[in-house]
């Protein structure tokens, strides 16, 4: 197709799929956040700004153009400034510090929910093993990305008073530098997938980046749901030996595994009891993912409810 | 011999069931068998069940819900401490017995679905079952109970698998399985007529693959049959390990099909105790543990998870209970696997099959009996 067909093309996937529909972000930008979510939002979305730079670097190392290199290392150094305490990373840092949280707990990132991690993860994998063009491509987003900038900002400012505006410094800065690398991404897609199979491979590129952004999302989400036991589950001690019985499949949980059922009364949110099991046994380290895993194959199994179709 | 805690106990209640279906995987001459067991009897094996640490039991047959007793039989299930859930195909029960099974305590039911399309359905299953089928879904539903639509796939159906999964949504189902065609029973009989392409079955896992990534609702079980895999199934969880069958004429069977295994001697609940069935019949020792693999089992590092295959299918194909089961591509006889699958592939549409019960095509003078369906 013609380039302002596919241009059209890649931008009908972006109103379809990126995540300004997403569930959480909706709710984001009407203000019923709680303090708790956007903290964790906070939190987790850092992890996704850490792998950023380590996807552009992954970029760079496949463009023989000097010009191209030129440009799109530009990304690197707004990302990580020119000097330490500069930059897009840094400046994501002061909002986890104006929504309360610690800046060295969440520079840690210990507390990263294993579904963000395996997301961002993702998506590093995906720059590392397509070539040049499908990667310039999955970044696409961006086309999106500053709309969505002026929405939250606005949202912040609106009805998360309780975080200081200089805390919002990261999405004005965005606001300006997104369009401009959307625009340097757009024109190389565009001049180089020409042929259909080429266009078929950035449209596909996109999608997939669309959904790595929406699983980061699934996952902030879960983590404050409140996980109860299902209804159908029976929970059975006997001769010691703790087991869930369920329709056509029983479970053995771990004591640790018990532990953390018992803990799920449909009033706790999922972060929460990762909170007390930390509180709980302070000496082990990797607890978060370890009950956030945990919870979610759980889920899977049916041992715990589906969550309310209307979270 | 120490025997190992069943969970699982499979209440064959009775072989009788209104439907006929071609891929049924009770014995062929399930006519010889007798529902020999007393409402008495069985809420007895189910106290023996929980004594010995099973937790779930599933009550099939045949149709279950043929049984008069069956409330009675729900009841001392569950009194028993078991998970008591039910096997059907739905056409016999109505909403009043339905609700009467869930106040004796039943907590979950599989309803068996034969295709997406009435046609088709009724077609597989010898009689019109479809409509009544989708209406005790909603009863099912409508009782708050958990709902598994089982389905089983062959090569006249495998093609409607998304519409299958389309009809699981549709009835609000929590789980689908989507049980490739095992052979044994009936389903040998009807092999030729049922065994897919490999096409056909990448085809429904593409759609299975598709359908998980829309939606968790409803959990889908699809795995490739063994006849296309690289290694058998691990049968049963291993042969007298974690589920026990009870025949409807009383026989304690490691699975459905090894009272048809010839010169294993099995247990009877109407003489002896389920635990002394379970533990001490010789035929429920013979293949227990590891001692009576033949190579490559014996040496084989995955002897552990798959329990050498099934020693039903071995026995079917090869004639030796004790032969590697056929399905692994390691087997001596792997061959017979390759060769029923060619043969397969080489019938072109739909090959003629028979009904359960039917005369099989041994039986009858060629010509008749062939209709086709």
């Amino acid at each position: 197709m013609s380039p302002e067909d596919f241009e059209a093309r890649l931008r009908r996937i972006g109103e379809q799929r990126y995540h300004h529909r997403h569930p959480f972000n909706l709710r984001m930008h009407a203000g019923s956040l709680s303090r708790e979510e956007i903290q964790t939002w906070v939190r987790n979305r850092y992890y996704y700004q850490t792998r950023i730079p380590i996807k552009d670097g992954l970029i760079l190392a496949k463009a023989a153009d000097p010009g191209f290199r030129r440009g799109w290392v530009q990304r690197i150094r707004d990302h990580d400034g020119d000097e330490q305490g500069t930059g897009g990373l840094e400046l994501w840092l002061s909002l986890a510090e104006a929504v309360g949280l610690d800046r060295a707990d969440v520079e840690r990132l210990d507390d990263v929910l294993p579904g963000v991690r395996a997301a961002c993860d993702d998506y590093v994998r995906f720059v590392e093993s397509h070539d040049l063009l499908e990667s310039v491509a999955s970044s696409l987003t961006e086309l999106f990305a500053g709309d969505i900038m002026r929405v939250r900002i606005d949202a912040f400012e609106q009805h998360y008073t309780w975080v200081d505006t200089t805390g919002l410094r990261y999405f004005q800065s965005r606001t300006r530098q997104a369009p401009r690398d959307a625009a340097e991404g757009l024109r190389f897609v565009l001049e180089h997938a020409r042929s259909e199979p080429d266009q078929d491979r950035c449209a596909a590129a996109l999608e997939r980046k669309c959904e790595i952004l929406w699983r980061l999302l699934d996952a902030i989400e879960a983590a404050h749901d409140r996980p109860r036991v299902s209804p159908h589950a029976q929970m059975r001690v006997d001769a010691g030996e703790r087991l869930v019985v369920l329709p056509e499949r029983a479970v053995k949980p771990s004591a640790s595994g018990c532990e953390i059922l018992d803990l799920c009364d449909g009033e706790r949110t999922a972060a929460e009891i990762a909170a007390e099991l930390r509180s709980r046994h302070p000496e082990v380290s990797g607890l978060t993912n370890d009950v956030h895993e945990f919870l979610a194959s759980m889920q899977k199994l049916g041992v715990l409810a589906p969550p309310p179709a209307s979270r | 011999m120490n025997a190992p805690r069943p969970y699982n106990l499979v209440a064959e209640l009775t072989y009788r069931c209104p439907l006929r279906c071609a891929y049924c995987s009770n014995p062929v001459t399930f006519r010889d068998v007798p529902d020999a067991l007393d409402t008495q009897t069985w809420c007895r094996v189910f106290r023996e069940a929980a004594a010995l640490g099973v937790v779930h039991v599933g009550l099939t047959g045949g149709e279950p819900c043929v049984r008069v007793d069956l409330a009675e039989l729900v009841g001392g299930a569950a009194e028993a401490g078991l998970y008591t859930h039910l096997v059907t195909a739905g056409t016999t029960l109505s909403a009043q017995g339905l609700a009467g099974l869930r106040a004796a305590g039943l907590r979950s039911v599989q309803l068996s679905v034969q295709d997406a399309r009435a046609d088709a359905s009724d077609a597989i299953a010898g009689v019109p079952a479809f409509e009544r089928k989708l209406a005790f879904a909603g009863q099912v539903r409508a009782e708050g109970l958990p709902l598994t639509l089982n389905v089983v796939l062959h090569r006249r159906n495998l093609e409607r698998v998304p519409e299958l999964i389309a009809l699981a949504r549709e009835l609000d189902a929590d789980r689908l399985e989507l049980a490739n065609t095992q052979y044994h029973g009936w389903a040998l009989v009807n092999r030729e007529a049922l065994l897919p392409s490999r096409a056909q079955l990448e085809e429904a896992a593409r759609a299975v693959a598709v359908a998980r990534k829309q939606s968790a609702r409803p959990e889908i079980l699809f795995v490739l049959p063994d006849y296309f895999a690289k290694r058998p199934k691990p049968c049963m969880g291993g042969w007298g390990r974690r589920t026990l069958v009870v025949a409807p004429d009383g026989r304690v069977l490691p699975c459905h099909a090894a009272g048809s295994l010839p010169g294993l001697e099995f247990g009877n609940v109407r003489s002896l105790s389920l635990a002394q069935c379970w533990s001490d019949a010789s035929g429920m020792n013979a293949f227990r543990g590891e001692a009576w693999m033949p190579e490559p089992c014996r040496s084989c590092p995955e002897r552990a998870s798959d329990f050498g295959g099934c020693r039903c299918q071995a026995f079917a194909l090869t004639g030796e209970a004790s032969a590697t089961d056929p399905a692994c591509e390691l087997a001596p006889r792997h061959e017979l696997i390759l060769a029923a699958r060619r043969a397969a592939e080489a019938q072109p549409g739909e090959p003629r099959f028979v009904l359960r019960g039917e005369p099989r095509r041994s039986e009858t003078t060629s010509g008749d009996a062939s209709r086709r369906h």
